[in-house]
This record gives structure tokens, sequence and C-alpha cells, in this order.
């Protein structure tokens, strides 16, 4: 086999990534799609049997709104309960703030900060549920279920910062159709879903996390006009400061009650207003009040835990009730219950089970609610004479849930080809037979259909007795019974099923993404065997451990499969920090004991060879790598992470206790701890070019200039939206930006070409380097790296003490820290690693930080708050990059570092081919840098990507394989872009260098 | 192998007293769980430290006295001076095994102290004390036993191949095992409960293979072949982890 040249490596390399790419998006696209919905919108052919052959009458779009609202009624049989809707969102209110968790009351503070609310709920005029939400738990895809009934897809999270308008058929669709008046106030995400539907409308914009109180008295300003008037049906208040104070200062904040005040005297001013306008036959009007999502304790949301799925709906303006409910729904139930109250088509993609609420009217007197779990209780309750419905009021509940297994069932038709009662309507031959028995047990099709014939055949069997009073009660609690029990099996159905994947699809990216994996892999293999077994004569005099399988490669390559095998458990997917310390900290022991045996063969051999600096250089690294197993120690005790085990002890929740003020003092130690290290490294340069000034005054600006924001802004409890801040931090910006890009430019050009060594390595230039030395300016080449490797490592430094949250800049300190014993440690031990290994730890270490500064493998730990730091107008992109800039800082930290670590690298021992050009030079630098991450993360991507597909039947699927492979995504984003800057650099740096030294009067 | 043992004449030792001194050994560590069940009636599961101090408190004379009869060149060092040495090596061991339990990621607090200081002088008392009574502070030794793991002779075998089964049987007894079974022994960030377990496993079956060894097979291959043995049951303990763990010391 023809050795491998520069160009040809890089080609391949390239080729391999990008079909990566393809392969990746091949397989997102297949494997989370946009679920198959139905178009177009429900119209009155909603109240109709589905029909055989799906030829909907569209003539009533055509209807003026006043008729169609007649019609609907009509068609109905169902009057609507009430005329107009106040919806309140609360955003990210917990519904165990306000009822309680358990059958328990909330927490005393909370109850007592929801004075009204509470008097409402023991009275009975109000009844709240937990309404469960369906993970991911952001506002948009959340505010998208409530509206449809309909779960969306996965990526919704991922367009949450992008809103579109919402185009599937909903609530309010149907609403403005039947002619409604509507009015919002809030989160301006509803105006984006639903552009030119509302009558009047203020939005706020939910990007400034840190104002809690502006953005809520911008919607509580025009209640008491809106509330005076009477020109609109329904009401949208969408409140965000109470999701804006959790994520400045989680569940416990101090804000946290006098939000849930301020919310309660809103709840009181609107019900008393309602009150007020009943009181003025102005028609009756219902006021809910739901929250979107749930909080973590530290006031995060994202994920399906119970903090944060756990969302209220609580229902207002009911005048009484008499019997207590099953107190959780969920989420998606909200929409089809306010449709049949209102009287509108249920929307096509509704999966609801539709009947948590439904009110009967008895007598206008009071209202009762029949509540799904509860029909048992209510039955008993009317045979013991409690209760009394009238045939009337049964033919309305029977109606109503008829309705809403018609729509169901077209949902079933429209995503079951199978369905054997597809046709139903027109197959009158369909076997009766089978609806009689009562085990419905088959298969999701047939047990369906099953259930909706046998629910179908008793409600026609009660209607045809209506008259007659003997049988009646019992068929019509028969018929109910089978409706609940159908639209049960059915909404779990359509919510919980993974939909229709194609396979096609999916079989192609995955078979593209292991066909790049194997392209890399080979391409690394093929370099190993030309480097360290193309000339194996050569090596003969080297440390033996060069050719030997040593311990620390197997166990480098065993991490990955230990890794890939654990992430088939759910369990170690959600801790899979614990994994990754473990690991790291196993391979430090490791080389802590390589370490112990050259240090002894030093001492053995010292008697011959007296070389005392060599025995130094191993107690240096032994500090080294004490250094490592500390800082790594440290690390992993900083965030507890993970999802279970989340409320033990760690280092931060033990600082936050102990006030702010030793966070603040810790803060400043570590930022100005790691300036310091950087621009020690920068001013420890000898050289003293225009240039280099420049650079080293520019980073001691911007460290100064951070320094001055921590000291001044970056207060964490209250809010600093201010100009100066955000301004502060663009000119940060502004000349980090300046000076990294200008010295990667500029450093090779101005580097001069001379003795003087910049670079600190013992390198020991072999003979082998010397004939080369002539043709390649090999030294220049490491220096103007080693240089321009500091300004990335210091730039992104600042970056992140800037973004982080306060707690995280010791770890970032500990990490710099960690990269550097890495580097000089692998720089000292020359020989004894093989390069591959030592850039695979570089990359385990980046994956170990990455979950030592908190990140999880849910999308609740992501740091939004981080993500509008310095950005003066609302950006999607900017904040976007902002949040993947503080996500990803320990992994991207690593991989940028690769740059110092290449030009410290001892490279002598490299056996260099006769005839080697100096593109093979450059190859043997930048090689295994580039190859190594990008192998390891094709490994793990492709592994992973095979878990999912085994996975994709699991219950977590979406609930944690799913955000793990978003991560896993993102990840392989990570690796490109970081070996994409290194690649770049290294290439800039050698042809730029390699142009001067041809033409060297042009310098 | 010959001409090594003609060199180094102290070195040997017969099979049937490495038989005996394994199985004093595993009697000691078999004596420290009955009585720890029997007697006190703690286990490792639900009181660790307790149980951890009596097994140690038991094993480490036994190991103590039987290591000091093999000790190199006897007539340079007495056997007093080579108990010493043991007792020296016993805190200097468990320091290190406290400090590599640490960064393996053992909780760090007061509370957690007795159960470390007690798990490390157990694990010494495994790994340092037998080669520090042997070989007392003879760096190359040390070296050439534990960092190039290259020992010679039957002797040093003896001392190697335990005190290695025990160290990696505490490093997959420490492997992270964050499953939501509700196991008292699997909260993820003590991991001495499992890890005590397995790392007995591991040394029964590696002492239990030895003595085996050194009973029917007097070729120091043996002693190798030994390895795979203890290795194997171990892989036992990883697929039976139920049976393992809930069983054989509550028996």
């Amino acid at each position: 086999m023809a050795p491998l040249t520069c160009t040809k490596l890089s080609l391949i390399t390239i080729v391999g990534v990008v079909t990566q790419i393809i392969g990746l998006s091949f397989f997102v696209f297949g494997f989370f799609p946009v679920k198959p919905t139905l178009p177009s919108t429900s119209g009155s052919e909603s109240f109709y049997v589905p029909a055989c052959d799906f030829v909907s009458n569209q003539s009533d779009t055509t209807l003026p709104s006043d008729q169609l609202k007649s019609s609907y009624q009509e068609l109905s049989g169902i009057p609507p309960s009430f005329d107009r809707l106040i919806l309140m969102i609360v955003d990210g209110l917990p519904a165990e703030f306000v009822l309680g968790k358990d059958g328990k009351p909330p927490n005393k503070q909370f109850k007592e900060a929801m004075p009204y609310t509470q008097s409402l709920l023991a009275s009975g005029l109000a009844i709240g549920y937990h309404a469960k939400a369906a993970p991911p738990t952001v506002t948009m895809p959340r505010l998208k279920a409530m509206v449809s009934g309909a779960i969306g897809g996965f990526l919704d999270v991922a367009f949450n910062f992008n809103t579109q308008a919402m185009q599937d058929d909903n609530l309010l669709g149907q609403f403005f159709k039947i002619g409604w008046k509507m009015v919002m106030l809030g989160d301006e995400t509803w105006l984006k879903l639903f552009p030119g539907l509302f009558k009047r409308h203020d939005g706020v914009s939910s990007f400034y996390v840190k104002d809690t109180v502006q953005v809520d008295q911008n919607v509580s300003r025009h209640l008491g006009d809106e509330l005076s008037k009477d020109d609109w049906d329904l009401l949208i208040l969408h409140y965000l400061g109470l999701d804006h104070v959790g994520h400045i200062g989680g569940r416990n904040s101090v804000l946290m009650a006098p939000k849930m005040k301020e919310m309660d005297e809103v709840v009181k001013l609107i019900h008393s207003s309602i009150n007020q306008s009943q009181g003025n036959g102005q028609g009756r009007t219902l006021l809910m009040i739901v929250s979107d999502h749930g909080m973590t304790e530290n006031g995060n949301h994202g994920g399906s835990t119970y903090e944060e799925t756990d969302t209220l709906a609580l229902f207002i303006g009911l005048r009484n009730h008499v019997f207590d409910y099953a107190s959780v729904i969920n989420q998606i139930d909200i929409a089809p219950t306010l449709a049949l109250l209102f009287g509108v088509p249920i929307p096509k993609n509704n999966c609801g089970m539709n009947f948590p609420l439904y009110c009967l009217e008895c007598d206008n007197a009071f209202l009762i609610c029949i509540v799904l779990f509860n029909f048992p209780k209510m039955l008993s309750l009317e045979d013991s004479g409690n209760l009394t419905f009238t045939a009337m009021q049964k033919d309305k509940h029977l109606r109503a849930l008829e309705l809403n297994s018609w729509q169901l069932l077209r949902l079933l038709q429209a995503q079951l080809s199978g369905l054997p009662c597809r046709n139903f309507p027109c197959d009158a031959f369909y076997d009766h037979q089978s609806s009689g028995s009562t085990d419905c047990n088959h298969e999701t099709e047939d047990m369906l259909c099953c259930l909706y014939m046998e629910a179908t055949t008793l409600y026609t069997s009660w209607k045809s007795k209506r008259g007659f009073e003997s049988a009646s009660n019992k068929d019509y609690s028969s018929a109910a019974a089978a409706y609940y029990k159908f639209l049960k099996s059915a909404s779990e159905w359509l919510s919980r099923r993974s939909t229709d994947k194609p396979v096609k699809l999916l079989a192609l990216g995955l078979a593209t993404m292991f066909v790049s994996t194997v392209i890399l892999s080979s391409l690394m293999f093929c370099r190993l065997r030309e480097i360290y077994h193309g000339g194996k004569q050569q090596s003969l005099n080297l440390n033996d451990s060069m050719n030997g399988w040593s311990l620390d490669e197997t166990f480098i390559l065993s991490v990955i499969l230990i890794l890939v095998s654990s992430m088939t458990s759910s369990s170690m997917v959600e801790e899979e920090h614990y994994i990754w310390y473990f690991l790291i900290s196993t391979f430090y022991i490791l080389l802590l004991r390589k370490t112990a045996q050259s240090l002894s063969a030093v001492r053995f051999q010292s008697s011959f060879f007296t070389q005392n600096g060599q025995s130094r250089e191993g107690y240096f690294r032994m500090c080294f790598v004490f250094l490592l197993l500390t800082s790594g120690r440290v690390l992993r005790g900083w965030h507890q992470g993970g999802v279970n085990w989340t409320s033990l002890p760690d280092i931060s929740k033990w600082l936050e206790q102990a006030g702010s003020q030793h966070v603040k003092s810790l803060q400043l130690i570590s930022a100005f701890l790691v300036i310091s290290i950087g621009l020690f490294a920068l001013f420890s340069i000898e050289s003293k070019g225009k240039c280099f000034q420049m650079v080293r005054l520019s980073f001691l600006i911007s460290g100064l200039l951070v320094l001055l924001h921590i000291t001044k802004y970056q207060d964490y409890t209250f809010s600093s939206t201010n100009y100066g801040a955000t301004l502060l931090v663009q000119i940060i910006y502004a000349i980090l930006g300046v000076a990294t890009i200008g010295s990667v430019v500029a450093l090779p050009w101005v580097i001069p070409f001379s003795t003087s060594k910049i670079c600190p390595t013992d390198n020991t230039i072999s003979p082998h380097f010397l004939s080369i030395h002539e043709k390649f300016p090999l030294v220049e080449l490491r220096d103007s790296l080693y240089v321009i490797g500091w300004a990335y490592v210091l730039c992104w430094c600042l970056l992140q003490l800037l973004l982080q949250q306060p707690i995280n800049t010791t770890p970032i300190l500990l990490l710099l820290l960690q990269i550097l014993a890495g580097t000089l440690y692998f720089a000292r031990s020359g020989t004894h690693h093989k390069e591959w290994v030592e850039i695979a730890a570089f990359y385990y270490l980046g994956m170990a930080g990455h979950f030592a500064l908190g990140n999880t493998n849910t999308l609740a730990t992501i740091d939004v708050a981080g993500a509008f730091i310095g950005i003066s107008s609302h950006s999607t992109l900017l904040s976007g990059i902002l949040m993947f800039i503080i996500t990803y800082a320990s992994p991207m930290f690593i991989l940028l570092s690769l740059v110092m670590y290449i030009s410290m690298k001892n490279m002598a021992h490299l056996v260099i081919p006769e005839k080697a050009g100096p593109g093979d030079h450059l190859m043997m630098m930048l090689g295994f840098s580039c190859l190594v991450p990008l192998v390891i993360n094709s490994i793990l991507l492709t592994a992973y990507t095979v878990v999912l597909l085994l996975m994709q039947n699991h219950l977590f699927v979406w609930s944690v394989f799913s955000p793990k492979y978003l991560y896993v995504c993102a990840t392989a984003v990570c690796t490109y872009i970081g070996i994409f800057i290194v690649a770049a650099t290294g290439f800039y740096a050698y042809f730029v260098l390699d142009m001067r030294k041809q033409k060297p009067y042009s310098c | 192998m010959k001409e090594e043992l003609e060199k180094n004449p102290q070195s040997t030792i017969s099979s049937s007293q490495v038989f005996f001194i394994h199985v004093c050994c595993g009697l000691a560590l078999a004596a420290g769980f009955w009585v720890a069940h029997h007697v006190y009636s703690l286990n490792l599961v639900f009181d660790p430290t307790k149980t951890l101090c009596l097994i140690w408190a038991i094993e480490f004379p036994v190991v103590i006295l039987l290591f000091s009869c093999c000790r190199q060149k006897p007539e340079k060092c007495s056997y007093f001076t080579a108990i010493a040495r043991g007792l020296l090596g016993l805190p200097v061991g468990a320091l290190l095994n406290a400090l590599g339990a640490l960064a393996l990621g053992a909780p760090v607090g007061l509370q957690y102290l007795e159960k470390t200081v007690n798990w490390s002088l157990l694990m010494s008392s495994f790994t340092f004390v037998p080669t520090a009574c042997v070989y007392g502070s003879s760096w190359t030794d040390w070296r050439r036993i534990f960092a190039c793991t290259k020992p010679n002779g039957p002797l040093e075998f003896m001392l190697c191949l335990p005190a290695h089964g025990a160290v990696i049987g505490a490093w997959f007894g420490a492997w992270p095992m964050p499953l939501d079974w509700e196991r008292p022994w699997q909260v993820p960030s003590p991991p001495y409960n499992s890890l005590c377990l397995r790392i007995f496993v591991f040394t029964l079956s590696s002492y239990v293979s030895l003595s085996l060894m050194s009973k029917t097979g007097k070729d120091f291959s043996c002693y190798l072949c030994s390895f795979p043995c203890s290795n194997f049951a171990y892989l036992l303990d990883i697929l039976f982890p139920f049976s393992i763990l809930r069983t054989p010391f509550h028996l």
C-alpha cells in the first residue's frame, strides 16, 4: 500500500467527515419526523360519523362566522356552557405550588402567597388539576400542545427559539373561524404562532431572563382596561415573570413568593370582574389558569422529571361542584375540553382524551364536573340518589363522548392504515360478534377497533331505548364506560406511539455514518501502521513500550467499548458523568503507575548515566499527574449532576449555602488566577516584536475588562440588563475577537526566523530533523503555533469567565490547570505514550470536564440565562451561539488547546521517511490531533445511533435517549468545528512560513 | 527460571508453605466474616464500618505473622524487624489506598472518614503489608513487583497476584452503578459496599486458586494459570450480581 501523502490524508478525512454529516442529517430527519398530521382543519364534518371516502364537505368554510357558529351549535347538540374565556398562562408554575403534592397541601410559604386562589379552591369555586406535560418541557411546544391537543415532534425544541406560525388545526383558529375577537397580552411567542389572529395585542419578549418585574407589568397594565371592555371573547394573558424568577434563583428564590402573590392579585382582579359582568348579564366567563411547564429545583426546565412536567390547570367560574375529582390529567386534554365547552370542532390532530372535565348544566343552578377517572364514583353517587341526571343531560354527555371518539377515530384512521374498522361505516358486514366479547386484548388495531365498536353499539342501543325509563340507566353507564375505555386507550396509544419512521432513510443514514466511521478508522489505522511499524528498524533503540501493546492503550480503547455498552441503559445515560469521572481518574492512576516505572528505571540506571536532569523530569511528571488527579477530583465534586441524585451535597451547593460573598470572592480569585496564568505564559515569551506586544496588550486589556465586569455587573440574584454591562461585554467580545483572529493571521508572517526558541519543549532535535530543518521552518512553525495556541486558550477562558455562571469560574480554572498539566506531562514524557493515546486522553478529559461544569444529558441544564449576556437586541442566532459556547465550554477548550499541545509535543522520535516532503511533516504534526477526536467521535456517534434505534420502543426514548442523542449530535458539531480550527490554523501557519522561507527577501 | 533460582536461593519457597500461608489468610478472612456475621450480626451492606474494622483487625495480624516468616535475607533481618516493617507498612499503605479511593470518587467528609480509614487499612493489609514484611523498603523490589508487574519466583508471585487481585477487584467494585433498582448497595457516591464485597470475591478466588495451584502443580507457570481462574471467578461475580452480593456473606 502506498504511503499516505498529506493531500491524500486530508482529502480522505474531509470526505469521511462530509459523509458523516450527510448520514447524520439523514438519520436525524428520519428519526425525529414531524408527525404525520392531518392537513386542513376540522369543520362541520366532525359532527358526523367519519365518512368512508374522506371527502369532506368544504362548503361550511365559506359560511360567515356567525352562521357557522350557530350551525356548529345545532350540529353538535351541545350548547356551549360559557360565552367568554380568559386564558391566563403563568409560565413555569408547577402545580405543586398551588395544589400540593400527593394529597398534601402545598408548602406553607406558597400557600400563603396565593390566599385568594386558595380560598377559591377551598370553597369549590375553582377546580385544579395536575396537568401532565409531555417532554420537552419548553414553552413553545407546550403552547402548541395546549391549543391543538397534539404532541409535537421532538425537534420542536430546536425550533423553540425560532418560532414559526402554527399551521395545524388548533383551538384559536377554530375560535377565529366562528368570529371570536381575541386579545393577547404577554409572551410574544403567541404572536409568532398566530400572526394576525389577535384584535389587540401587547407582546413581551421572553429573552431577557433577568428581568422579572417589567415583563409582568407590561401585561398587567392593560388588564383593567381590557376587563371593562366587552368586545372580546378570548383574552390570553401570558405571564413570564415566574419562569424568569425560577431561571435566576430556582424554586426557593426569595422572589418566588412575591411573584406568586402578584399572580394571585391578578386572579382576584379578574374573578371579581367576572362576577360583576355576570351580574350585568354580559354572559358567562370561564377563567382558566394554566402553566405551560414546571421547573426543577434549580428553576430550569426542558426535561421529563416530575418537577418539570407537573403543570397546573385551574378552572374558575364554575359555581359549584359536588364531588371530589381525580386531579391528574394530561396537558393535551385541555384542548378538546375547551373545544367542547365552547362548541367548536375538536382540532384534527388532537390526541387528548377529551373528557377530563366536562360540565353538565343542571338547571343552570350549578355545574357538575364529570371527571374521567371518577366516573364510577359519579355513577355510585347517582345510584345512591345523591345525584340525578335527566335523560337530556345523559344524552349530551354521550353525544360529547361520541364526538370525541369520532375525532380520535379519524386520527387513528390516518395513522393506522391497517385499522380493521377503517371502513366500518361503509362495510356494514363488519363482524359485530367480536364486539360482544368483553376481552378486547388483541393487537393494537384490533383492540382499538373492538373498543370503538363496543361503545358505538352500546350507545345505539341506549338511543333506541331512550324513551323507556327502565333499562336506560344501566345502558347509559355501560355506554359511557365503554366510550371512556376507548378514548383512554386511543389517546394513550396516539400520544405514546412512536411514529412510523421512514425505514429506508434511517437505514441509509446509519449506513452512511457507518461507512464514514470505517473510512476514518482505517485512515487512522494506516497512519498508526506507517508510524509505528513502518520503521521498525529505526525504532529499535526506542523504549520498548513504543512497539508493544501497553496497558494505557488497551485502556483507552476499552473506554470506548465501556461507554458504548453503558449507553444502552437509561440510568447510565442519566448518570453518564460517573462513568467519565471513573474512567478518567483510572487513566490518571495508570499514568501514575507508568511514571513510577520510569522513575525507578532512572534511579536504577542513574549509577551508569548520572543524568540528574532526567530524574528530575520524572519527579516533575509525577507532580503533574498529582495535579491532574487532585484537580480532577475537585471537578468531580463540584456539581452533583445527573438526574436521580442531584440532591446529594456537592461543592457548588455548599458554596451557595455559605453565601454569595464567598462565591463572589472565589470567582474573583479564580478569574484572576486564570488571567494571570494566561498572561504569564504570553509575557514569558522572550520575543519583543511589535505584534507580540499587541497580542499581549490586547489580552491584558480584555482580562482587566473581564475582571471589571465580574466585580461591577455580574450580580446573579437581581437583574442587570442595563446598558453599561451590555456595552462592556460587547467591547470585550470585540477586543477578544480582534486579538485572537489578528494573532492567528499575523503571527506566521511576523515571527522572526531565529535560532532562539519560544516554545519551551525539551526538543532534542534528532539528526533526522536537522536535515529537514534546512528546507522547512519547523521551529518557527512550532513557535507560532505555541503563541496561537495560547491565544486560543486565553480567549476561550476569558469568554467562559464572562459567560458562565459565577459558580463555574473555579471549574474553568481547574480545567485550565488540567490542560496545562496534561500538556506538560505529555510533552515531557516523550516516547512513553503513543501520540494517539494522549490525544484520546485529552478528548476524554474534555468530556469529563463537560459534566464537571454542571451539564447533564437532559435539556434542562442548558444555561439559558447566560445566552443573553452582551446581546442588545434579540437575535436567535447569536443567543444560540452563546448557548453553544457555554454548554460545550470544556470539549471545545480541549480541542483548541490541541494547537498548543502540537507545538509542545516532542516529535523527535517519529520516524520520518527518507524522502519526506514538507507536507509529510505537517501531516506528522497535525495528523493524529485531527484524526483521533474525529474517529472517537464517529465511533460514539454511530454506536449511539444504533442504540437509539434499538431503544425506539423504550419507555424513556423521548425523555432520556433522544435528549442524549441531541447532545451527541451537538458534540459531533463541536468536534467538527474544533478540528477545523486546529487544522486550518496548522495549514495556514505552515503555508505562510513555507512561503516566507522560499522567498526570504519578502520578510 | 532455574538459573535464577540458583542465583537467589532465598526467594525459593516450597509449595506447601505457599499453600499453608494462603489457606491461613483465607481462613482468617472467612473467620472475620464469620465473627462479624454470627457474633456481632453485622454485614457489609448495612454496617460497613464496623464489619470492615473487625475483618482487618482479624486479618492483618495473621498476614503480618505469616509473611514475616518469608522475609528476604533472614540472616540480616530478624523476625521482629520484619513484623515491625509490616506494622509500619500498614498505615503507609492505608494512606496510599485511601488516596486512590478518593481519586476514584470516594466521598470526602468527616462522616465518611471512618469508613474510608477502615477500608484502606483492610486494603493495605492485602496489598502493602505482605510485601513490606518480605522486602521492607527496597525500592527495586517494589518497583519490579508493583510498577512493572514482573515478579519472578513463587514468593513474588505470592505477593504480587493477591495484591493485584485486591486492587483490580476494588476497582471493579468501585465501578459506578447508578441503576435505579433501589438497592442499598448501589447508591452512587460511597462505593464501599459493592466495592468491599467484590474485593472479597476477587481475593478469595485468587487465594483459593493459588492455593490449589500451589498444591497440585509445582511449576511456577501455574501461578500464571491461576490468574485467569480468579478472573473467571470474578466473571461469575459480574454475571450473578444478586446471588453473589446477597448470599455468600449472609449464609
